[in-house]
Formats: C-alpha cells, structure tokens, sequence
C-alpha cells in the first residue's frame, strides 16, 4: 500500500531534540525564547540536521499525509500551501495545491509553491531531497512519523516552527496520556493483514501494533521487529489470531477478496469470518487522534473479548 | 543410477516440503493438519509442476534458439503478466482469481505479439520463426510492458499497486489444491507437446538448414515448441510470478549429467527444476521464519553458486 510508504522505512531511532535558541527545556519555554531573538529560531531535525527559520514558517509545503494532518491540527493549517495526492484529511486540506504523490517529490513543484518550510517525512530519499533543498535556500525540515512516541515529539517541533507551540505541547501530552493509559484486561489476539500474496502482517516497529496494545489487543506478530513482513500463510494459520484486522482502503469497503481463496480457509478467523475493518481515516497513518482510534478499535474489539 | 538420484533428491524436497514449515506440526498430526493438508502438500505440489514446468521450458526454448542465455522469461512473458495483474489491482477487477487470470491473460497477449513480430519471411518463401528476432521482440515487448505498468503505478491511486511488484517477483503463497488442480488440468498439453519434440530438437541443434535436409518440418516445430514452451510458463507466471533461474540453470545443469539428448533431458529438467524450486521454497518458508523470503531470491541463492561450480568444472575438462 502506497500510504505505508511513509512509515516501512528501517532506521535507527533518532532522539527529536527541538533546540531553540538560547533556550531549553520544556517546549513551553521556547516560544518565549524564539521571539526574544527576534523572532529567528533553530531546530534539529529527525535526521540530525540543525534547521534555521527567520521566523516562523508562514508558507509550509507537507510532503506526507502525516505531517498535513498534523499541521491542520496544530491550527497551522491555514499556513500550509503544498500537499501530496495522499493528503485528504482533514477535509480543509483538499482545497491545498496539490505537489505530486509525495514519494520521490518533484522538487521544482515543491519550490514552485515557494515555501519558506518543506516538511518530509523520514527516508533515505526524502534526507536527500532536504539536503538538495537546503541547497536551493528552502529550509526542510525531516521528521520521523512512525511510532505514536515519535508523533508527539513531531507534534512539539512542529509547532515551534510553525508558531503553535503550545498546540504542538497539548497535542504531545495528550498523546503521552494515550500512551499511559492501561489497556483493558482481557485481550483479543488479532492480526493486521496488508496483503494476501505474498500475506504481509504489521510487526511491532508499527503505530498500529501499539493502537492495538492499547486498544485491549495483542498483535499476534508482534515478535516481528519491523513495521511490516512478508510472511508465511502457515504462520498466520499457527498462530490463530481470533480476529484479522482489516484496513479499509478508498476502495469498496467489504471482505477482502482473498477471503474468498480456498488456501486462507485454514486462518480460523477467516474461515469464520471474523474481521474488523479500521478507517484509513483514523488508522491509515499516525495521527494526532489517536486517542480516537484507540477507542474505536476498543469499540471494535468488545464484540470478540 | 543418475535416475535414481534424481527421484530421490525429488523425493526428499517434496517430503522436506511437507514435514517443515514455520508452523510447529507434531509427528502425529502431520497426517491430520490442515496445515499440512491445505497448505503445504498443495505448495509443494504446485511448486514441483512450477519448477519442472519451468525447466522443460527453459530447455526447450534454449534448444529452439540455439542460444544458451534463453530463459522463460526472456521471451515479454513476465512484462506482460505484470501489466495483467497491475490491470486488475488498477480496475478494481475482484474475485479471487481475478489477478492469476490478468496476468496469464496478460502472458498470451505479450506471447502472441513476440509471436507475431517474429515471424517473418524466410526459407522457401513461406513466413517463418526467426529465433533471433523472437528474442529481440520478447525483450522489446516486455521492456515496453513494464515501461506502462511503471507508469500505471506511478500515476494510479491505488494504495495496492506497489503490491503488485511483491508479487510480480514471484512466490508460492497463492497455493491451494484447486490452483494446483487447474494446472494440472492444463500442463499436461503443452509438456507433452514439448516432450514430444525430443527427437526432432536434437536435429535442430545440428543448424536449421542441416536439419531440413534431414526431413525434419523446422517451420512448424519451430512453432509448435516456441508456443508450447509460452503457455507452460504463462500458466507458471500465473500461479506464482515470476520465479528467475530455475528455467536458465537447471538444462544447463541436467545437460551436464545427460548430455544433449532431449529424451533424457526434458524429463531429466522437470525432475530437476521441480526438487529445486520446492527446496528453495522450503528453505524460503522456513529460514527467516516467522517471515518468509521471496522464493526467487532463494533459487538464485541455491542455484547460482551450483552453477558457478559446475561451470567452472566444465570449462576446466
């Protein structure tokens, strides 16, 4: 699926720090800080980059559909004037040009919108489109979107340098309180199923094996370190997973079509029909309602507990 | 004594197949598993007709064009399968056979343009299969194939299409017994074709002129092998993408034991690609597990150091 792009990357976790100058400390100090030196602020990035903004960013290109929905909620929704074909929600965010699908950006249609920031999610190509971009005079800015603990640290910086911190603080704690909940007691096995040939499964270094964690679910791979695996369908079969979480895509929304294949008649949960279907909305990606897809999938999952 | 090591080692992939996977299956229930019974008996079943189908192919087309680099796939079959799947993925075609049956649909319309494309006129004023431009057309229609399925992808927004790469690379999963059991249904024909064709592929390999002046029709079997050795690996892409190496190594590799005899041969290559393919898929389901590697990969890791091998040993006698 195209939407996971912006997450199956394997990196080593880099710790955010967001350093503002002459200050640190809690991100409510920083707003203070940034403008007492007139207005000018310095960031450090996902990738390890220090990034320099005269001041806050007033034209924002989002080259994911994390960030984009992240910035709308922040209340700097307003200041952001590129987005991916990806980028539909929320729904203010369609009335955005639009710089292309976001996977390998275009660069001159990035700085075409010429924005004062380009935020790109975290890969190998998107670290060189920042650095080509730093060339151009367009400061980027990379920011790692893959866990729900990333989501409030990209909530923080990006608030500072979109002059919402404390939106970015609420936000964050908000999320950490998500974190902090405990899950109902009694769980519900299940597995997120991608795709059906090769069968691709959601490992642990997914946000969604963390929703699930929370939601009163155990990740029957969640012994799989990545985001995502191929897998073998026996695997799936052996480890009985009492419910298949589905994702809904734009497509049709319905069994999907392997559910009908003799071969997947061996997982008991398919056999028996047993599926959630999850928003693309809500779960497509790491978001900053997160406490809300939580509560859905606990709603979800009431009916197999 | 070779036949017999043959049969064995076939013997042994097969019940290695059956007895390991991922899944812990107890001694006693391995007669009683659906895992077992559902998945991995049909799998290595499907896999052993793959493989053999594969290398009967590969042996057959390298014999047709004189040309030992021929491979199943060299011919715009698996750019065209692709295309069929990406198709089906892009039109939201449905049903559970919907993306095998676009992308054998997908073979036969890329086999009939390398079919057509090389034919041309040529001995005793008829229109004839040249072997070089059946190769320089396979490669054309299957680079332009995968150019628009790039660009299908690149443009659709079908969150799924990157998939269809996953399994354009080729694999084993889609097995089931009414997979195997359509194959089975339709293999028979063109493997019989080819293996019919023994005799006179051994003329061929004398040269086409030598072999008309010894009565053999090169015209129509020129035909008849090209098409049957096409359908066996449009079916093979079908069941499970596109699976590199085993239709280029494993003649190489029986011709090393059996010489250049098809009788022996392509008997000898079905035997052979199909214990390679279900070791490999073996070894695909169960060296990474709980993951599971693409078997492509696995055959190329197993086959290609054999090969290397036995290259060397040739070359050095």
């Amino acid at each position: 699926m195209r939407r996971w792009a912006d997450r199956i990357h394997l990196a080593a976790r880099l710790l955010v720090s967001v350093a503002v100058l002459g200050a640190c400390g809690r991100a409510g100090d920083r707003q203070t800080a940034a403008s007492q030196a007139s207005g000018a602020l310095t960031v450090t990035d996902d990738a390890g980059h220090r990034v320099t903004l005269p001041a806050p960013a007033r034209r924002i290109v989002s080259v994911a559909p994390s960030s984009t929905e992240l910035l709308f909620a922040l209340g700097a929704g307003p200041q952001v004037v590129g987005r991916t074909t990806w980028c539909k929600y929320p729904p203010a965010a369609l009335a955005v040009p639009v710089i292309g699908d976001g996977l390998n950006p275009s660069l001159e249609a990035v700085a075409a919108r010429r924005p004062d920031l380009v935020v790109l999610y975290r890969s190998a190509l998107n670290e060189a489109a920042a650095a080509q971009l730093a060339r151009i005079g367009v400061p980027a800015l990379v920011v790692k979107q893959d866990r729900l603990e990333d989501l409030a640290r990209a909530a923080q910086l990006l608030g500072v340098v979109t002059g919402h911190s404390s939106a970015g603080d609420t936000i964050a704690a908000a999320i950490d309180a998500v974190l902090r909940t405990p899950p109902p007691p009694r769980h519900v096995r299940l597995a997120f199923v991608v795709w059906d040939n090769p069968p691709m499964v959601i490992g642990a270094g997914s946000y969604l094996d963390q929703i699930a964690g929370l939601a009163g679910g155990v990740n029957v791979f969640h012994d799989i370190p990545a985001a995502s695996a191929t897998v073998s369908l026996e695997t799936i079969a052996a480890r009985d997973p009492q419910v298949i979480a589905v994702l809904d895509d734009s497509t049709p929304v319905g069994e999907p079509a392997y559910t009908a294949r003799p071969e997947w008649q061996v997982v008991r949960a398919v056999r028996l029909r047993r599926f959630v279907h999850l928003p693309a909305d809500l779960f497509g990606r790491p978001s900053p309602r997160t406490a809300e897809a939580v509560a859905e999938l606990r709603r979800l999952l009431e009916a197999w507990r | 004594m070779r036949w017999l090591g043959l049969a064995g080692l076939s013997v042994v992939a097969l019940t290695l197949a059956v007895v390991l996977g991922p899944a812990h299956v107890a001694w006693a229930d391995l007669g009683r598993s659906p895992i077992v019974r559902e998945l991995r008996i049909p799998r290595a079943l499907l896999g052993f007709v793959v493989g053999g189908s594969l290398a009967v192919s590969g042996a057959s087309l390298q014999a047709l064009m004189r040309n030992p680099l021929a491979d199943p796939f060299l011919l715009g079959l698996s750019g065209g399968a692709g295309l069929g799947a990406v198709a089906a993925i892009a039109l939201h075609l449905g049903g559970p056979w919907a993306l095998p049956l676009a992308a054998f649909v997908g073979a036969l319309v890329a086999l009939g343009l390398v079919f057509r494309l090389g034919l041309i006129g040529g001995w005793g004023g008829g229109v004839e299969l040249d072997p070089r431009v059946l190769l320089l057309g396979g490669v054309a229609v299957g680079a332009f194939a995968g150019a628009v399925m790039t660009a299908i992808i690149s443009v659709s927004e079908a969150a799924q299409l990157r998939n269809a790469f996953l399994w354009l690379w080729g694999g084993l999963s889609g097995a089931s017994w009414d997979t195997l059991l359509v194959l089975c249904l339709y293999v028979p024909v063109p493997l019989l074709v080819l293996l019919a064709a023994a005799r006179p592929l051994d003329v061929l390999a004398l040269g086409e002129e030598p072999a008309r002046y010894l009565g053999a029709d090169v015209t129509a079997l020129k035909r008849r092998v090209y098409l049957a050795a096409s359908l066996l690996t449009a079916a093979a892409v079908a069941v499970s993408g596109v699976i590199g190496f085993v239709g280029l190594m494993v003649p190489h590799l029986c011709r090393g034991v059996w010489g250049q005899q098809h009788r022996a041969l392509l008997p000898a290559s079905f035997l052979g690609g199909g214990a390679l393919l279900v070791l490999a898929d073996t070894a695909a389901r169960v060296a990474v597990a709980p993951r599971e590697l693409p078997v492509g990969i696995v055959t190329a890791l197993i086959g290609v150091p054999l090969f290397a091998l036995l290259l060397r040993r040739w070359t050095a006698t």
